[in-house]
Protein backbone atom coordinates (compact mmCIF):
# COMPACT_ATOMS: atom_id res chain seq x y z
CA UNK A 1 0.00 0.00 0.00
CA UNK A 2 2.83 2.40 -0.82
CA UNK A 3 1.46 5.58 -2.39
CA UNK A 4 1.80 5.37 -6.15
CA UNK A 5 3.70 2.09 -5.98
CA UNK A 6 1.58 -1.05 -6.38
CA UNK A 7 4.55 -3.40 -6.97
CA UNK A 8 4.41 -5.28 -3.66
CA UNK A 9 0.60 -5.39 -3.64
CA UNK A 10 0.61 -6.87 -7.16
CA UNK A 11 3.28 -9.35 -6.12
CA UNK A 12 1.18 -10.60 -3.22
CA UNK A 13 -1.96 -10.86 -5.38
CA UNK A 14 0.10 -12.75 -7.96
CA UNK A 15 0.87 -15.46 -5.39
CA UNK A 16 -2.71 -16.69 -5.64
CA UNK A 17 -4.11 -18.78 -8.43
CA UNK A 18 -7.57 -17.27 -8.19
CA UNK A 19 -8.16 -14.42 -10.60
CA UNK A 20 -9.76 -12.21 -7.98
CA UNK A 21 -8.15 -13.40 -4.75
CA UNK A 22 -10.02 -12.90 -1.48
CA UNK A 23 -7.99 -10.45 0.58
CA UNK A 24 -8.82 -9.64 4.19
CA UNK A 25 -7.21 -6.63 5.84
CA UNK A 26 -6.61 -6.68 9.61
CA UNK A 27 -5.81 -3.16 10.82
CA UNK A 28 -5.73 -3.99 14.59
CA UNK A 29 -2.22 -2.57 15.07
CA UNK A 30 -3.52 0.89 14.12
CA UNK A 31 -6.60 0.60 16.33
CA UNK A 32 -8.63 -0.03 13.16
CA UNK A 33 -7.89 3.51 11.93
CA UNK A 34 -10.53 4.62 9.43
CA UNK A 35 -8.05 6.24 7.05
CA UNK A 36 -6.03 3.02 6.92
CA UNK A 37 -9.07 0.92 6.09
CA UNK A 38 -9.96 3.39 3.34
CA UNK A 39 -6.41 3.18 1.99
CA UNK A 40 -6.66 -0.61 1.87
CA UNK A 41 -9.86 -0.50 -0.16
CA UNK A 42 -8.33 2.07 -2.49
CA UNK A 43 -5.33 -0.17 -3.21
CA UNK A 44 -7.11 -3.52 -3.06
CA UNK A 45 -10.25 -2.55 -4.93
CA UNK A 46 -12.93 -4.83 -6.28
CA UNK A 47 -11.43 -4.72 -9.77
CA UNK A 48 -8.41 -6.81 -8.76
CA UNK A 49 -9.59 -8.79 -5.72
CA UNK A 50 -12.41 -9.45 -3.28
CA UNK A 51 -11.46 -7.17 -0.40
CA UNK A 52 -12.78 -7.28 3.17
CA UNK A 53 -11.52 -6.20 6.56
CA UNK A 54 -11.91 -7.24 10.18
CA UNK A 55 -12.32 -4.51 12.74
CA UNK A 56 -11.97 -5.73 16.31
CA UNK A 57 -12.57 -2.32 17.89
CA UNK A 58 -15.70 -1.54 15.91
CA UNK A 59 -17.76 -4.64 16.16
CA UNK A 60 -20.60 -3.08 14.16
CA UNK A 61 -18.71 -3.66 10.93
CA UNK A 62 -16.89 -6.59 9.45
CA UNK A 63 -17.84 -10.25 9.35
CA UNK A 64 -19.32 -11.81 12.47
CA UNK A 65 -17.64 -15.17 12.28
CA UNK A 66 -13.98 -14.24 12.29
CA UNK A 67 -12.46 -17.70 12.12
CA UNK A 68 -14.61 -18.88 9.23
CA UNK A 69 -13.97 -15.67 7.38
CA UNK A 70 -10.21 -15.91 7.83
CA UNK A 71 -10.15 -19.53 6.68
CA UNK A 72 -12.03 -18.58 3.52
CA UNK A 73 -9.38 -16.06 2.42
CA UNK A 74 -6.57 -16.35 -0.10
CA UNK A 75 -4.59 -13.55 1.49
CA UNK A 76 -4.57 -12.04 4.97
CA UNK A 77 -2.95 -8.62 5.04
CA UNK A 78 -1.97 -7.17 8.41
CA UNK A 79 -1.49 -3.42 8.68
CA UNK A 80 1.20 -1.57 10.61
CA UNK A 81 1.04 0.19 13.96
CA UNK A 82 1.80 -0.94 17.49
CA UNK A 83 3.13 -4.51 17.65
CA UNK A 84 2.41 -4.91 21.38
CA UNK A 85 -1.15 -3.72 20.99
CA UNK A 86 -1.62 -5.93 17.94
CA UNK A 87 -0.51 -9.08 19.73
CA UNK A 88 -2.39 -8.20 22.92
CA UNK A 89 -5.66 -7.57 21.08
CA UNK A 90 -5.30 -10.70 18.94
CA UNK A 91 -4.61 -12.91 21.93
CA UNK A 92 -7.55 -11.41 23.84
CA UNK A 93 -9.85 -12.22 20.91
CA UNK A 94 -8.30 -15.60 20.14
CA UNK A 95 -7.35 -14.43 16.64
CA UNK A 96 -3.84 -15.86 17.05
CA UNK A 97 -5.25 -19.39 16.91
CA UNK A 98 -7.49 -18.50 13.94
CA UNK A 99 -4.53 -17.09 12.03
CA UNK A 100 -2.49 -20.19 12.73
CA UNK A 101 -5.29 -22.36 11.37
CA UNK A 102 -5.51 -20.15 8.26
CA UNK A 103 -1.75 -20.27 7.72
CA UNK A 104 -1.74 -24.07 8.05
CA UNK A 105 -4.58 -24.20 5.55
CA UNK A 106 -2.44 -22.41 2.98
CA UNK A 107 -3.67 -18.82 3.24
CA UNK A 108 -0.96 -16.32 2.24
CA UNK A 109 -0.09 -14.20 5.28
CA UNK A 110 1.46 -10.83 4.69
CA UNK A 111 1.83 -7.46 6.29
CA UNK A 112 3.83 -4.35 6.74
CA UNK A 113 5.86 -3.17 9.73
CA UNK A 114 4.05 -4.54 12.84
CA UNK A 115 2.15 -6.68 10.32
CA UNK A 116 5.49 -8.28 9.39
CA UNK A 117 6.95 -8.52 12.90
CA UNK A 118 3.95 -10.46 14.20
CA UNK A 119 4.62 -13.64 12.19
CA UNK A 120 8.07 -14.18 13.65
CA UNK A 121 9.15 -15.68 16.97
CA UNK A 122 10.33 -12.36 18.32
CA UNK A 123 11.62 -8.91 17.60
CA UNK A 124 11.96 -5.51 19.19
CA UNK A 125 9.28 -2.96 19.91
CA UNK A 126 10.32 0.51 18.96
CA UNK A 127 7.83 2.79 20.58
CA UNK A 128 9.37 5.31 22.97
CA UNK A 129 12.82 4.61 21.57
CA UNK A 130 12.93 2.08 24.35
CA UNK A 131 13.16 -1.08 22.31
CA UNK A 132 12.20 -4.22 24.20
CA UNK A 133 11.95 -7.82 23.00
CA UNK A 134 8.43 -9.21 22.59
CA UNK A 135 7.09 -12.66 21.77
CA UNK A 136 5.43 -12.85 18.35
CA UNK A 137 3.12 -15.51 16.93
CA UNK A 138 6.16 -17.58 16.02
CA UNK A 139 4.95 -19.07 12.72
CA UNK A 140 8.47 -18.26 11.49
CA UNK A 141 11.12 -19.35 14.02
CA UNK A 142 13.34 -16.30 13.57
CA UNK A 143 13.54 -12.72 14.73
CA UNK A 144 12.53 -9.86 12.45
CA UNK A 145 13.46 -6.19 12.16
CA UNK A 146 11.65 -3.65 10.01
CA UNK A 147 12.38 -0.07 8.86
CA UNK A 148 15.93 -1.36 9.20
CA UNK A 149 17.68 1.46 7.41
CA UNK A 150 15.07 4.17 7.84
CA UNK A 151 15.00 4.45 11.64
CA UNK A 152 18.51 4.98 12.95
CA UNK A 153 17.93 3.38 16.36
CA UNK A 154 16.57 0.06 15.07
CA UNK A 155 19.74 -1.44 13.66
CA UNK A 156 22.00 -1.01 16.72
CA UNK A 157 19.20 -2.09 19.08
CA UNK A 158 18.48 -5.20 17.01
CA UNK A 159 22.13 -6.16 16.79
CA UNK A 160 22.65 -5.61 20.53
CA UNK A 161 19.65 -7.86 21.27
CA UNK A 162 21.08 -10.59 19.01
CA UNK A 163 24.43 -10.32 20.77
CA UNK A 164 23.07 -10.54 24.31
CA UNK A 165 20.94 -13.51 23.30
CA UNK A 166 17.54 -11.91 23.85
CA UNK A 167 16.66 -12.49 20.18
CA UNK A 168 17.38 -15.45 17.90
CA UNK A 169 18.98 -14.97 14.47
CA UNK A 170 16.64 -13.48 11.92
CA UNK A 171 15.82 -11.30 8.98
CA UNK A 172 15.90 -7.53 8.65
CA UNK A 173 14.21 -5.50 5.93
CA UNK A 174 14.30 -1.87 4.94
CA UNK A 175 11.20 -0.09 3.61
CA UNK A 176 10.28 -1.45 0.19
CA UNK A 177 11.87 -4.85 0.77
CA UNK A 178 9.65 -7.92 1.24
CA UNK A 179 10.72 -11.28 2.64
CA UNK A 180 8.76 -14.11 1.03
CA UNK A 181 8.71 -17.33 3.02
CA UNK A 182 7.28 -20.64 1.84
CA UNK A 183 6.57 -22.69 4.95
CA UNK A 184 9.31 -21.52 7.25
CA UNK A 185 11.98 -21.22 4.53
CA UNK A 186 12.93 -17.94 2.93
CA UNK A 187 11.92 -18.29 -0.70
CA UNK A 188 12.95 -14.96 -2.16
CA UNK A 189 13.32 -11.25 -1.46
CA UNK A 190 11.49 -8.77 -3.65
CA UNK A 191 11.76 -4.99 -3.78
CA UNK A 192 9.38 -2.21 -4.67
CA UNK A 193 12.23 0.32 -4.49
CA UNK A 194 15.50 -0.28 -6.19
CA UNK A 195 17.56 0.84 -3.19
CA UNK A 196 15.74 -1.31 -0.64
CA UNK A 197 17.71 -4.03 1.17
CA UNK A 198 17.13 -7.13 3.25
CA UNK A 199 19.58 -9.04 5.42
CA UNK A 200 20.00 -12.28 7.24
CA UNK A 201 21.39 -11.22 10.61
CA UNK A 202 23.04 -13.61 13.02
CA UNK A 203 25.82 -13.80 15.56
CA UNK A 204 29.08 -15.60 15.06
CA UNK A 205 30.99 -15.73 18.32
CA UNK A 206 30.66 -12.27 19.77
CA UNK A 207 30.13 -10.56 16.45
CA UNK A 208 27.01 -9.74 14.48
CA UNK A 209 27.10 -10.80 10.85
CA UNK A 210 24.81 -9.03 8.42
CA UNK A 211 24.45 -11.00 5.22
CA UNK A 212 22.85 -8.96 2.40
CA UNK A 213 20.21 -11.07 0.66
CA UNK A 214 19.91 -11.35 -3.08
CA UNK A 215 16.79 -9.49 -4.11
CA UNK A 216 14.70 -8.87 -7.20
CA UNK A 217 13.43 -5.40 -8.01
CA UNK A 218 9.84 -5.83 -9.16
CA UNK A 219 9.79 -2.70 -11.29
CA UNK A 220 11.96 -4.00 -14.12
CA UNK A 221 9.61 -4.74 -16.94
CA UNK A 222 10.39 -7.66 -19.20
CA UNK A 223 12.29 -6.44 -22.28
CA UNK A 224 10.04 -5.50 -25.16
CA UNK A 225 10.62 -7.65 -28.21
CA UNK A 226 11.05 -5.46 -31.23
CA UNK A 227 9.49 -6.87 -34.33
CA UNK A 228 10.91 -5.52 -37.53
CA UNK B 1 -20.99 5.89 33.74
CA UNK B 2 -23.42 3.46 32.23
CA UNK B 3 -23.25 5.64 29.13
CA UNK B 4 -23.23 9.42 28.73
CA UNK B 5 -20.77 12.28 28.81
CA UNK B 6 -19.19 13.82 25.73
CA UNK B 7 -19.05 10.53 23.82
CA UNK B 8 -22.79 9.92 23.92
CA UNK B 9 -24.52 13.15 24.86
CA UNK B 10 -22.29 15.98 23.60
CA UNK B 11 -25.06 18.53 24.21
CA UNK B 12 -25.47 17.54 27.84
CA UNK B 13 -22.31 18.29 29.82
CA UNK B 14 -23.81 17.45 33.22
CA UNK B 15 -21.78 14.29 33.81
CA UNK B 16 -18.58 15.74 32.39
CA UNK B 17 -18.94 18.81 34.61
CA UNK B 18 -19.65 16.55 37.56
CA UNK B 19 -16.38 14.68 36.88
CA UNK B 20 -14.43 17.94 36.64
CA UNK B 21 -15.98 18.98 39.96
CA UNK B 22 -14.45 15.90 41.60
CA UNK B 23 -10.90 16.91 40.74
CA UNK B 24 -8.60 18.28 43.40
CA UNK B 25 -7.58 21.29 41.31
CA UNK B 26 -9.73 24.20 40.08
CA UNK B 27 -8.03 23.84 36.70
CA UNK B 28 -7.75 20.07 36.50
CA UNK B 29 -5.53 18.23 34.08
CA UNK B 30 -7.82 15.82 32.25
CA UNK B 31 -6.42 13.07 30.07
CA UNK B 32 -8.56 11.04 27.68
CA UNK B 33 -7.58 7.44 27.00
CA UNK B 34 -9.48 6.64 23.79
CA UNK B 35 -7.98 3.13 23.62
CA UNK B 36 -11.30 1.25 23.61
CA UNK B 37 -12.29 2.99 20.38
CA UNK B 38 -8.93 2.17 18.79
CA UNK B 39 -7.97 5.83 19.40
CA UNK B 40 -10.86 6.84 17.16
CA UNK B 41 -10.56 10.33 15.71
CA UNK B 42 -14.21 11.16 16.32
CA UNK B 43 -13.96 10.41 20.05
CA UNK B 44 -10.76 12.42 20.41
CA UNK B 45 -12.23 15.38 18.52
CA UNK B 46 -15.41 15.40 20.61
CA UNK B 47 -13.38 15.21 23.83
CA UNK B 48 -11.36 18.29 22.90
CA UNK B 49 -14.50 20.11 21.72
CA UNK B 50 -16.16 19.45 25.09
CA UNK B 51 -13.25 19.84 27.48
CA UNK B 52 -11.45 22.51 25.48
CA UNK B 53 -14.33 24.87 26.33
CA UNK B 54 -14.18 24.09 30.06
CA UNK B 55 -11.96 25.14 32.92
CA UNK B 56 -9.39 22.40 32.60
CA UNK B 57 -6.27 21.36 30.74
CA UNK B 58 -7.36 18.59 28.41
CA UNK B 59 -5.04 16.17 26.63
CA UNK B 60 -5.28 12.67 25.23
CA UNK B 61 -2.91 9.76 24.83
CA UNK B 62 -3.31 7.65 21.68
CA UNK B 63 -1.57 4.40 22.61
CA UNK B 64 -1.72 3.14 19.02
CA UNK B 65 0.26 6.13 17.86
CA UNK B 66 3.00 6.15 20.50
CA UNK B 67 5.49 5.23 17.80
CA UNK B 68 4.82 8.55 16.08
CA UNK B 69 4.03 10.61 19.19
CA UNK B 70 6.00 9.14 22.10
CA UNK B 71 4.66 10.01 25.57
CA UNK B 72 6.24 9.00 28.89
CA UNK B 73 3.17 7.09 30.05
CA UNK B 74 3.72 6.78 33.80
CA UNK B 75 4.88 10.34 34.38
CA UNK B 76 2.15 11.83 32.20
CA UNK B 77 -0.67 9.83 33.72
CA UNK B 78 0.48 10.35 37.31
CA UNK B 79 0.50 14.10 36.68
CA UNK B 80 -3.23 14.14 35.79
CA UNK B 81 -6.12 15.10 38.03
CA UNK B 82 -8.63 13.12 35.98
CA UNK B 83 -8.15 10.16 33.64
CA UNK B 84 -11.19 9.73 31.44
CA UNK B 85 -11.59 6.48 29.52
CA UNK B 86 -13.76 6.51 26.41
CA UNK B 87 -16.11 3.76 25.26
CA UNK B 88 -15.57 1.00 22.73
CA UNK B 89 -14.29 -2.54 23.05
CA UNK B 90 -13.63 -3.62 26.66
CA UNK B 91 -11.64 -6.64 25.51
CA UNK B 92 -9.51 -4.55 23.18
CA UNK B 93 -9.04 -1.85 25.82
CA UNK B 94 -7.73 -4.22 28.48
CA UNK B 95 -5.60 -6.19 26.03
CA UNK B 96 -3.79 -3.06 24.88
CA UNK B 97 -3.43 -1.69 28.41
CA UNK B 98 -1.94 -4.95 29.65
CA UNK B 99 0.39 -5.19 26.66
CA UNK B 100 1.74 -1.72 27.41
CA UNK B 101 1.75 -2.01 31.22
CA UNK B 102 -1.04 0.53 31.74
CA UNK B 103 -2.88 -1.73 34.16
CA UNK B 104 -0.15 -1.21 36.74
CA UNK B 105 0.24 2.50 35.97
CA UNK B 106 -3.48 3.16 36.36
CA UNK B 107 -3.57 1.35 39.68
CA UNK B 108 -0.76 3.61 40.82
CA UNK B 109 -2.68 6.68 39.62
CA UNK B 110 -5.76 5.53 41.50
CA UNK B 111 -3.75 5.04 44.70
CA UNK B 112 -2.24 8.49 44.20
CA UNK B 113 -5.70 10.06 44.16
CA UNK B 114 -6.23 10.65 40.45
CA UNK B 115 -9.95 10.60 39.58
CA UNK B 116 -10.57 7.64 37.26
CA UNK B 117 -13.65 8.11 35.10
CA UNK B 118 -15.15 6.62 32.01
CA UNK B 119 -18.22 5.34 30.28
CA UNK B 120 -19.26 1.96 28.98
CA UNK B 121 -16.08 -0.12 28.47
CA UNK B 122 -14.27 2.78 30.14
CA UNK B 123 -16.43 2.31 33.25
CA UNK B 124 -16.58 -1.49 33.44
CA UNK B 125 -12.80 -1.74 33.17
CA UNK B 126 -12.34 -0.53 36.77
CA UNK B 127 -14.40 -3.37 38.25
CA UNK B 128 -13.61 -7.03 38.76
CA UNK B 129 -16.07 -7.95 36.01
CA UNK B 130 -18.13 -6.32 33.31
CA UNK B 131 -20.50 -7.44 30.58
CA UNK B 132 -18.75 -6.90 27.28
CA UNK B 133 -20.06 -7.25 23.76
CA UNK B 134 -16.58 -7.08 22.22
CA UNK B 135 -17.02 -10.57 20.79
CA UNK B 136 -20.57 -9.99 19.53
CA UNK B 137 -23.15 -11.21 22.05
CA UNK B 138 -22.88 -9.77 25.58
CA UNK B 139 -20.70 -11.96 27.84
CA UNK B 140 -18.91 -11.57 31.19
CA UNK B 141 -15.38 -10.17 30.89
CA UNK B 142 -12.84 -9.59 33.66
CA UNK B 143 -11.72 -6.02 34.36
CA UNK B 144 -8.82 -4.48 36.26
CA UNK B 145 -10.49 -5.11 39.62
CA UNK B 146 -9.68 -1.78 41.27
CA UNK B 147 -13.31 -1.70 42.39
CA UNK B 148 -14.84 -4.81 43.95
CA UNK B 149 -17.84 -6.36 42.26
CA UNK B 150 -19.15 -5.90 38.77
CA UNK B 151 -20.78 -3.36 36.48
CA UNK B 152 -23.04 -3.71 33.48
CA UNK B 153 -23.71 -0.65 31.31
CA UNK B 154 -26.30 0.72 28.85
CA UNK B 155 -29.00 -0.96 30.88
CA UNK B 156 -31.78 0.92 29.07
CA UNK B 157 -29.97 1.55 25.75
CA UNK B 158 -28.85 -2.05 25.16
CA UNK B 159 -31.39 -4.22 26.97
CA UNK B 160 -29.70 -7.51 25.97
CA UNK B 161 -26.98 -6.98 28.57
CA UNK B 162 -29.00 -7.06 31.77
CA UNK B 163 -30.33 -10.65 31.45
CA UNK B 164 -26.80 -11.89 30.74
CA UNK B 165 -25.53 -9.93 33.76
CA UNK B 166 -28.27 -11.24 36.08
CA UNK B 167 -27.68 -14.79 34.90
CA UNK B 168 -23.92 -14.50 35.48
CA UNK B 169 -24.43 -13.05 38.98
CA UNK B 170 -27.01 -15.71 39.91
CA UNK B 171 -24.77 -18.46 38.57
CA UNK B 172 -21.82 -17.13 40.55
CA UNK B 173 -19.49 -16.54 37.56
CA UNK B 174 -19.62 -12.80 38.25
CA UNK B 175 -19.72 -11.17 41.72
CA UNK B 176 -22.72 -8.98 42.63
CA UNK B 177 -22.62 -5.44 41.30
CA UNK B 178 -24.45 -2.65 39.56
CA UNK B 179 -26.25 -2.14 36.29
CA UNK B 180 -26.41 1.46 35.09
CA UNK B 181 -28.59 3.17 32.51
CA UNK B 182 -27.20 5.56 29.93
CA UNK B 183 -26.68 8.87 31.69
CA UNK B 184 -26.08 7.37 35.13
CA UNK B 185 -22.80 7.83 36.98
CA UNK B 186 -21.69 5.89 40.04
CA UNK B 187 -19.13 7.61 42.25
CA UNK B 188 -16.82 5.48 44.34
CA UNK B 189 -14.36 6.77 46.91
CA UNK B 190 -11.86 4.07 47.64
CA UNK B 191 -14.04 1.08 46.96
CA UNK B 192 -17.24 2.42 48.53
CA UNK B 193 -20.17 3.70 46.48
CA UNK B 194 -20.74 7.28 47.52
CA UNK B 195 -23.05 8.93 45.04
CA UNK B 196 -25.32 7.96 42.16
CA UNK B 197 -26.04 10.77 39.72
CA UNK B 198 -27.85 11.12 36.45
CA UNK B 199 -27.84 13.49 33.51
CA UNK B 200 -31.25 12.38 32.28
CA UNK B 201 -34.70 12.15 33.82
CA UNK B 202 -35.81 8.67 34.86
CA UNK B 203 -32.36 7.13 34.39
CA UNK B 204 -31.48 4.75 37.19
CA UNK B 205 -29.12 2.13 38.49
CA UNK B 206 -29.79 -1.35 39.81
CA UNK B 207 -27.99 -3.29 42.48
CA UNK B 208 -27.84 -6.84 41.18
CA UNK B 209 -27.42 -9.59 43.77
CA UNK B 210 -27.80 -13.35 43.42
CA UNK B 211 -31.22 -13.13 45.08
CA UNK B 212 -32.87 -10.09 43.53
CA UNK B 213 -32.35 -6.66 42.01
CA UNK B 214 -32.77 -3.50 44.02
CA UNK B 215 -33.26 -0.15 42.28
CA UNK B 216 -30.84 2.59 43.33
CA UNK B 217 -32.17 6.13 43.12
CA UNK B 218 -30.05 8.48 41.03
CA UNK B 219 -29.76 12.15 41.89
CA UNK B 220 -30.58 14.22 38.81
CA UNK B 221 -27.79 16.61 37.88
CA UNK B 222 -28.61 19.91 36.36
CA UNK B 223 -25.92 21.82 34.60
CA UNK B 224 -24.78 25.08 36.23
CA UNK B 225 -27.39 24.74 38.94
CA UNK B 226 -25.05 22.46 40.80
CA UNK B 227 -21.77 23.65 39.41
CA UNK B 228 -21.94 27.37 38.83
CA UNK B 229 -18.58 28.80 37.87
CA UNK B 230 -16.61 30.56 40.57
CA UNK B 231 -15.57 34.02 39.29
CA UNK B 232 -11.94 33.12 38.60
CA UNK B 233 -12.95 30.06 36.60
CA UNK B 234 -15.50 32.07 34.63
CA UNK B 235 -12.80 34.58 33.78
CA UNK B 236 -10.39 31.87 32.74
CA UNK B 237 -13.04 30.30 30.54
CA UNK B 238 -13.81 33.64 28.87
CA UNK B 239 -10.09 34.15 28.17
CA UNK B 240 -9.79 30.70 26.76
CA UNK B 241 -12.77 31.08 24.50
CA UNK B 242 -11.64 34.47 23.23
CA UNK B 243 -8.26 33.13 22.16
Amino acid sequence: MEPGNPLLDSYVLGLCRRKRPRVCFIPSASGDADHYVVRFYRHFHGGICEPSHISLFRRDCGPGKVREHLLAQDIIYVGGGSILSLLGVWRAHGIDADLFAAWRAGVVMCGVSAGSLCWFASGLTAYHHDARPYRGLGFLPYSNAVHYEEESSRRPAYQAALLDGSLPAGYAASDGAALHFVGTDLHRVVLSRREARAYRVETVGDEVVELPLEATYLGDRPPIALVA
Amino acid sequence: MGGGGFCMEPDNPALDDYILGLARSPLPKVCLLPTASGDGEAQIRQFHATFGARACEPMHIALFRLGIHPVPLRETLLAQDVIYVGGGSMLGLLAVWRALGLDAILRECWQAGVVLAGLSAGAMCWFEWGISSSLGAPAPAPGLGLLPGSLSVHCDGEPARLPVFRHAVRGGTVPPGWAADDGVGLLFRGSALQDVVSSRPRARALRVEPGADAPVAARRLTVREQFGDPPDIAEYRRMRLSR
